[in-house]
């Protein structure tokens, strides 16, 4: 019901606006929140608690506590009592059993009880244990908050945003005003934030005002995250002015949480901002001036109050408030009852420090007071207003009070006086142990009108001070927060060669290749695309590719410190492959080494390995001292391998350039110009067949890319360049490699050069060169037509003796070939073994060498 | 010339095209449809800007010796490292600047860079301190070097292999904000 206007009432009443509230169509005004106009419309019951499923009202009208969370436009636990109206809005109820007002699983609160004391699930249901997965179940589905809508994340945009502030204001109240206003007198970049959307029309000279926008905590460095709906504001402050104030703290009596009983700040905006009529008859009991002072505001709006109880003055015996259907009908006082259908009840107002304890700030019991107040606050964090106890009153409320009907410490968990009781003759004596045992203060409230009270209760029980009890850890986020605010964007970092959109546009698949987009073939018959490279002209995408280059009088030492074979006698022009070795001797990376000039060498490195081997030969040449420059150019450079017996003929007529077999030979490395483009062609063969791999700026890899499939190029993806290297018996590193594998049991001994002086893994490798290995990296080849999994068993003898790498199936060496583990002893060529497949044992060949032209006469032709 | 082939200049005219291109069309392609849309005179708000052909050359050695000269900007990553951006042929600045005792290199295809003149959207996608540049840092989850111009555009430079996606990631940046992506009229290659 409204009342007449109120002098700041904020809604428009020529404005209304209609939503569906569980089911029923509600006008409010342009102004309203959801909460307040549901309850102008009479409606009381806004929740099912968490536990007992006891119906519950607005309590506080300032987002603090649970008992308005409400399902809206498929969020779950939106608190309506501060969510803005909205035209056409769907409000719906959560943890309900039909409706909000007839709730079939409150039967836990009349017959619940006894059964469900503190802690019940931990021993009620603990056997048989393998029925644990069922009660989870069930006890998921009977208690609890709101559902999340799978797709809802999905329809919904969260962005974060990155600020500075020289100050930043939390709290927007008198005193967060007046430090704003003069912070903002000392210079610009002052931020006031405050959760109450009225702030938003604020207007400060020389201040921004953000609202409505929780700060969420304070991390070091000034870290500030604040929550503004779907946007996440991520401040850097200089200084942070923490004015939170005071949280209004639930008086602890039975029936504490029947509808009808309110906070008085909850009753004043009630009447104050919306001009609705929090009740008709009612009584106020108060523990402080502050909580007095509801009584004037009350019969100001014309609601009678019969009875105002300063509980200061009056120690009552027995204090209980009863209802009917759970909404307030009387309150009980020793042996008088009133009756009202509002009770607005206060036990004082407790300093908001969480925020200044999250930064660090010592919490201390202040007994004159009778609440807690931060100390010692960090550098960088100053507090004002109320939120330092200024200006509170002195309140000394009873724990709690007798009377029938239960009394709860705790409304977001469903935690009674009895529940902590219990808990403290349990031997949970100390209050971080009770938090985790009874759950109170890890609710939706967040400890902010639980905290204290539960506090007081211990002392009580325990005997003790409430200094001595401590407060429990405060931890962010101080309220409740999206996942999808502190998620974001969804960013993944993706790197596409500069020639990635022709392979789109071929309709090639792609796939991930470590952090690139690489096409997986250009069809469904990868073999044809084999096909075309051995028996015409294939092109392949290289460019991700590691490549550096290595420059300066020190660069040959360098690179004859990291590599265990020899660059120094390299010509200008010649190309080299290397493989990189750990301090242990174990394989790293591979690539090739062409020396363009006397000082100046081009390395590549694998796709995956080009990071990793920067930064090795950076922290390398720096160890050393080395003048040699080391210089990534993965991105500037584009590659392509243009390979097959029509290649040379093809490249030709792209260039003036000598490619012929005589003038530029196998394992030569020229700058030439292919097509108008500066271009440096390595005649190297990783597929096997006569090849270049030409690498030039990547803003012309489209342009180039074009030109060579003009020339009858046939593009080739990963799975057809597997299928041809396997053909060559060439090893992936990090696929037929792991961390343990080294040159020698990788069929590579010929390549360390142990007279060298030192290198990179030296010491390894001399001892792995005495060493009998007792495995080895070998070729086999299938003696059926089965294809083995990568990773599949190697057995010998009916035990397991090593493992498959790779395996493909070549249509050129006509059989299923592949590259695996086995014990050294069974490495001989020719050796037959047996795969696991499909759980079946099948007949294999051990081979050395290549399976297709192992001469290398077409590669090197 | 020798590491010719690291330069985008010294290619044939119309071989060579921005990494952003793609994901800068659909910016032009949104602008276009807007236009016929409402057949009024449009108002681009020019927001992004493409800077990946835009010349540049790292250096290696004592930057001392190599103070920018005229038309050129130099952004230190360490005493011993850094870009220059030039609006000459990078690849004849890289042999002047060798010339004075540095290794030079040009990087033009290495970076990709795009302009923007929105400080909020820098927000979206940087923790890095603005009025603090240039710099490098994070950016949408990845290194960039960030500068600012004259006219108050702030520069982004990435690996030219992440260029499209971070172009991606600063036209979602922009719809998150309700701003009409925009190209100015010299933008794209």
């Amino acid at each position: 019901m409204r009342l007449e206007p109120q002098q700041r009432e904020r809604i428009d009443r020529s404005r209304p606006v209609s939503f569906t509230f569980a089911g029923w169509k509600v006008t409010g005004f342009e102004g309203d929140t959801l909460g307040s106009a549901a309850f102008a419309a009479g409606k009381r019951v806004f929740s099912r608690s968490f536990k007992y499923h006891r119906p519950r009202g607005l309590l506080c009208c300032s987002g603090h506590c649970p008992n308005c969370l409400m399902t809206v436009d498929g969020v779950p636990n939106v608190r309506v009592c501060t969510e803005p109206i909205r035209e056409g809005a769907v409000v719906r109820g959560q943890n309900v059993r039909w409706s909000l007002d007839l709730d079939f699983m409150s039967v836990t609160d009349k017959i619940g009880g006894p059964f469900t004391p503190v802690g019940f699930y931990y021993r009620t249901f603990i056997r048989p244990r393998r029925l644990w997965p069922l009660y989870e179940k069930f006890l998921r589905g009977a208690a609890g908050l709101g559902k999340l809508d799978e797709h809802a994340g999905h329809s919904r945009r969260y962005d974060v945003e990155h600020r500075r502030a020289r100050v930043l204001v939390v709290g927007g109240g008198q005193a967060g005003r007046a430090a704003a206003l003069a912070a903002a007198t000392t210079g610009p970049g002052v931020v006031l934030v405050d959760e109450d959307a009225r702030h938003g029309s604020l207007r400060l000279e020389g201040v921004e005002v953000l609202a409505p926008a929780r700060a969420l905590g304070i991390w070091e460095g000034g870290l500030v995250p604040v929550d503004a709906g779907t946007l996440l504001y991520r401040f850097r402050a200089e200084r942070i002015i923490v004015a939170t104030g005071a949280t209004e703290q639930p008086l602890v009596f039975p029936g504490n949480d029947l509808v009808g009983v309110m906070l008085p700040d909850g009753a004043r905006r009630l009447v104050r901002d919306y001009s609705v009529k929090p009740g008709n008859r009612a009584v106020v009991l108060a523990s402080d001036d502050a909580g007095l002072e509801i009584a004037d505001d009350l019969r100001e709006a014309g609601i009678a109050v019969p009875r105002v109880l300063d509980l200061r003055e009056v120690r009552p015996r027995e204090l209980a408030a009863q209802g009917r259907k759970g909404r307030v009908r009387r309150l009980v006082v020793d042996d008088e009852s009133i009756d009202c259908d509002l009770l607005v009840a206060s036990a004082g107002s407790q300093p908001a420090y969480s925020l200044l304890a999250q930064a660090g700030a010592r919490v201390e019991f202040d007994p004159e007071l009778g609440v807690f107040v931060p100390t010692d606050l960090p550098r960088g964090v100053e507090a004002v207003g109320s939120v330092t106890g200024e200006g509170l009153g002195e309140v000394a409320p009873e724990p709690d009070y007798r009377g029938g009907g239960k009394c709860f410490v705790c409304v977001c968990e469903d935690v009674t006086t009895k529940d902590l009781k219990r808990a403290i003759a349990e031997g949970f004596d100390s209050i971080e142990l009770a938090k985790r045992y009874t759950t109170t203060t890890m609710g939706p409230c967040q400890g902010k009108l639980c905290h204290l009270p539960s506090i007081r209760l211990y002392a009580q029980e325990n005997r003790m001070y409430e200094s001595a009890i401590g407060t429990t850890t405060a931890r962010p986020p101080w309220a409740p927060v999206e996942l999808g605010l502190l998620a974001g964007r969804e960013l993944t970092p993706t790197r596409l060669t500069s020639i990635h959109w022709r392979h789109v546009e071929a309709g090639a698949t792609i796939q991930w290749a470590g952090p690139w987009k690489r096409p997986y073939a250009y069809g469904d018959k990868p073999d044809d695309e084999v096909r075309a490279v051995h028996e015409s002209l294939g092109i392949i995408d290289v460019s991700t590719l590691g490549k550096l280059v290595v420059e300066g009088p020190d660069a040959v030492a360098l690179l004859e410190r990291l590599y265990p074979n020899r660059f120094g006698d390299m010509k200008p022009g010649r190309i080299r492959y290397g493989v990189l070795t750990s301090d242990g001797g174990r394989i790293m990376d591979d690539g090739t080494i062409a020396r363009l000039a006397g000082d100046i060498f081009y390395v590549t490195t694998t796709s995956t390995g080009a990071d990793a081997v920067t930064a090795w030969f950076e922290w390398w040449n720096a160890a050393w001292g080395y003048e040699a420059e080391i210089v990534s150019v993965t991105g500037a450079i584009a590659a392509v391998n243009l390979a097959g017996p029509r290649s040379r003929d093809a490249l030709q007529r792209l260039t003036e350039a000598d490619v012929s077999a005589e003038g530029f030979k196998y394992l030569d490395a020229q700058e030439i110009e292919v097509a108008g483009i500066p271009t440096l062609a390595l005649r190297i063969g990783f597929v096997g067949e006569l090849g270049y791999e030409l690498h030039f700026p990547s803003a012309a890899g489209e342009f180039l890319w074009d030109r060579l499939v003009a020339e009858g190029a046939r593009p080739f993806g990963l799975e057809p360049q597997r299928v041809l290297r396997l053909e060559k018996g060439h090893v992936i590193d990090g696929q037929d490699t792991d961390s343990e594998s080294n040159l020698y049991s990788s069929g590579m001994s010929w390549l360390p050069k142990l007279d060298k002086d030192d290198f990179v893994g030296k010491y390894a490798l001399e001892h792995f060169a005495r060493r009998e290995e007792t495995e080895r990296l070998v070729g086999f080849t299938m003696e059926d037509d089965y294809l083995p999994a990568e990773g599949a068993q190697v057995v010998i003898e009916g035990r397991p003796a090593g493992r498959v790498t790779s395996a493909r199936r070549s249509e050129a060496v006509g059989a299923v070939i592949g590259l695996a583990w086995v014990a050294a002893d069974r490495a001989e060529s020719g050796t037959r073994v047996e795969i696991r497949i499909d759980r079946l044992l099948r007949g294999a060949r051990v081979m050395h060498g290549a399976f297709f032209d192992a001469a290398g006469e077409r590669m090197r032709g | 010339m020798r590491l010719s082939f690291l330069s985008p200049s010294r290619c044939e005219q119309g071989t060579i095209a921005s990494p952003l291109r793609r994901a800068l069309d659909t910016v032009s392609d949104t602008e276009g449809r807007k236009e016929q849309a409402s057949g009024a005179e449009l108002v681009i708000q020019h927001l992004v800007r493409d800077l990946s052909l835009r010349g540049i050359v790292e250096i290696r050695g004592d930057l001392d010796l190599v103070p920018p000269s005229a038309g050129e900007g130099l952004v230190r990553l360490s005493p011993r490292r850094g870009y220059a951006f030039t609006d000459d042929d990078p690849a004849d600045v890289a042999e002047r600047l060798r010339a004075r005792g540095v290794l030079a290199y040009d990087a033009t295809g290495a970076l990709a860079g795009i302009a923007i003149a929105s400080e909020q959207v820098m927000r979206r996608l940087t923790d890095l301190d603005l009025e603090r540049l240039p710099t490098a840092g994070p950016f949408a989850h990845v290194t960039a070097i960030v500068r600012r111009d004259e006219a108050g555009w702030f520069e982004v430079y990435v690996q030219q292999e992440l260029g499209h996606y971070v172009a991606e990631a600063i036209v979602d940046a922009l719809a998150g904000l309700d701003m009409p992506p925009g190209l100015t009229p010299e933008a794209g290659a």
